[in-house]
């Protein structure tokens, strides 16, 4: 994947503010396929149906509604979805602190 | 995500054992379960029917429940004559449970239980690995 940095910062706030329902601004796609704004932002659609899938599960399955299989199976896939979620979060801010440590 | 759709697999196999287990507890506990007048038939053993079913939204071949089906073999009689569901022979038709056999399923139920669950935990063991590498 060619994309700065910069560029996949900008699309991981674009995609962020994208997944709280705002307006997502045009950014630029890299040469060869998916680029990083795309990936980000389809990662995080589909964490956002697993979170919420394990949610209704959970509900359902308090109320009686499901059994216990699909609510241990839908919470534990929406866990690691959100722990991936957030671990490519902490790359990026990573590698952001590392250049800002960057001697000029 | 192959993973994901391991586990979703795995529950529903899980559950498929719970509804054997269900229905192996219904004939074990239904085994001296006579009919209340002669003419009456008593309670017969239930067979859970598995079927393959394809999940359309992954793909996936789940193991399901087709249905619960009942066992059309013979019944045992036993010489009962005060019984109320006895004939004028004094025979009465007791369900055709054999407990061993009940006990037998209810092992396999266990073991296959036990199984999905391995891979259920090795699905979420693989995922949770992956994502280690990025911390």
């Amino acid at each position: 994947m060619k994309a700065t940095l910069g560029q996949a910062l900008a699309a991981y706030t674009a995609a962020f503010a994208h997944g709280r329902g705002d307006l997502a601004p045009a950014e630029p796609a890299t040469a060869g396929g998916l680029s990083f704004g795309a990936l980000v932002r389809q990662e995080l659609a589909s964490t956002k149906s697993a979170l919420a899938r394990g949610e209704g599960m959970a509900v359902a399955g308090l109320l009686g509604k499901a059994s216990i299989q699909d609510v241990v199976e839908a919470v534990s896939f929406a866990e690691l979805s959100l722990q991936k979620i957030t671990a490519v979060r902490d790359r990026v801010i990573a590698a952001y602190q590392e250049i800002l440590r960057m001697p000029i | 995500m192959d993973l994901d759709v391991a586990m979703r697999i795995a529950s529903a196999g899980m559950k498929l054992q719970a509804a054997r287990l269900r229905v192996v507890s219904e004939n074990l506990a239904n085994a001296e379960s006579t009919a209340p007048t002669p003419g009456a038939e008593p309670y017969r053993r239930k067979i859970l029917e598995v079927t393959a079913r394809r999940d359309r939204e992954t793909g996936a071949t789940l193991a399901t429940v087709r249905r619960y089906g009942i066992d059309r073999s013979e019944l045992p009689l036993r010489h009962l004559p005060g019984h109320p569901a006895a004939d004028a022979a004094g025979f009465v038709r007791f369900p055709n449970v054999n407990p061993l056999i009940e006990l037998m399923d209810m092992r396999e139920a266990q073991r296959s239980y036990e199984a999905n669950l391995n891979a259920m935990q090795m699905a979420r063991t693989m995922l949770q690995r992956t994502l280690d590498i990025l911390r």
